[in-house]
């Protein structure tokens, strides 16, 4: 089974070096594809030196866009897992193998890592509770507008079957994506699933989510999941 | 021509600026700064708001018609309501052009990674050096 590790980054020279390394413990055979998002630092340079597979993206398109182009390139390449992976730390990749399990054994066609599904882990990141509040209300949409359940719907840390790769290749949402892409898949008729999995606090750098941010989130995605049965879903096509 | 019902200064204004917004979107179309086919709508608009300057009875007629009793709220609302079209279509055509330049960055990335592939398998040869570029 061919798996891929998408990780966008937009300038996180200084958190890639862990990312990468805690990638090639966790998980030996999987292949390492960096999503440079139009950074202004040494992000491409500093993934190039670790030896990974380097998508420069000419413009910053966002998490959406940088994140689509994984799942672009995974389909293109043939591969029959990919596997989202932030490039600012946040995510433990020794929960890497649980995701792919997810996936590849046919459980699911769409694994979310969740920081709320399994035990409560000490010292764990949880977020803040008026995120957890957000968090909270977006699952409840999701259930309520396309049946999904998902405890930790805001994850960018997930598996995608070829199935879900083949989808995302074709339509991902541009901005603040991982509510909407759940619904996406769920509406495709994927199968979703949860792994619990840890995170901790960033590593280097600030939240591309500022505060005042969160209410435009909230009201976009919101926006999003209400319109979603009434669009016609994006083809490859361009409009 | 005239007409009694706006003073002719006014008209003569209004004509004089029109004109000179129509010459103002030609220049831009000649210059290559504006497309044709974009210039359309602003040309003919132009054109119409032109012909009502010089007719205004067909403003007032029309106006009565949809039923406005004072013909200047009549234009109040129509330049607002086409003012708010025109918003929205280019607001259209941003979302179409953001999504076409999003899927011409992707290509573009994904070009240049397949591209540093083919150079490192063929020994790292710089650009220039090898390969079947395009000839002068």
């Amino acid at each position: 089974m061919r798996v891929l590790a998408i990780v966008p980054a937009f300038n996180e020279e200084r958190s890639l070096p862990a990312v990468v390394s805690g990638l090639r413990r966790s998980a030996p055979s999987v292949d390492v594809c960096l999503v440079d998002d139009g950074s202004t630092d040494g992000t491409a340079d500093v993934a190039r030196s670790l030896g990974v597979t380097v998508l420069s993206l000419p413009v910053n398109l966002g998490i959406g866009g940088a994140v689509q182009t994984g799942y672009r390139w995974a389909r293109d390449h043939g591969y029959d897992v990919a596997v989202q992976v932030d490039g600012d730390g946040q995510h433990d990749a020794t929960y890497l193998p649980a995701l792919v399990d997810a996936v590849g054994a046919g459980r699911a066609a769409l694994a979310i890592g969740s920081r709320f599904a399994g035990p409560r882990i000490a010292g764990a990141f949880r977020s803040t509770w008026p995120r957890r509040a957000g968090i909270r209300y977006l699952s409840w949409m999701l259930r309520l507008r396309c049946g999904a359940r998902v405890t930790d719907p805001t994850s960018g840390f997930r598996a995608a079957g070829r199935q879900a790769i083949e989808l995302f290749a074709r339509s991902y949402p541009p901005d603040y994506p991982e509510p909407e892409s759940i619904a996406v898949a769920a509406r495709a008729g994927l199968t979703v699933t949860e792994v619990p999995v840890r995170m901790s606090e960033r590593l280097h750098g600030e939240s591309s989510i500022s505060a005042w941010r969160s209410f435009y989130y909230l009201v976009k995605v919101s926006l999003a999941l209400v319109l979603l049965p009434t669009r016609r879903p994006a083809s490859e096509e361009l409009p | 021509m005239t007409s009694d019902l706006i003073p002719f200064e006014l008209q003569a204004i209004s004509i004089a600026v029109l004109a000179a917004f129509l010459l103002w979107v030609l220049r831009l179309v000649r210059t290559q700064r504006l497309s044709l086919r974009d210039s359309l709508v602003w040309v003919v608009t132009t054109l119409v708001a032109t012909m009502v300057a010089l007719f205004p009875g067909i403003l007032v007629r029309a106006a009565h018609v949809v039923g406005f009793q004072v013909a200047s709220n009549a234009v109040f609302g129509a330049a607002v309501l086409y003012l708010a079209v025109n918003v929205l279509v280019n607001t259209v055509a941003g979302s179409q052009n953001a999504a076409r330049i999003r899927r011409l960055s992707q290509e573009c990335a994904a070009l240049r990674a397949e591209l540093e592939a083919a150079r490192a398998s063929r020994g790292g040869a710089a650009p220039g050096e090898a390969g079947p570029g395009p000839k002068p």
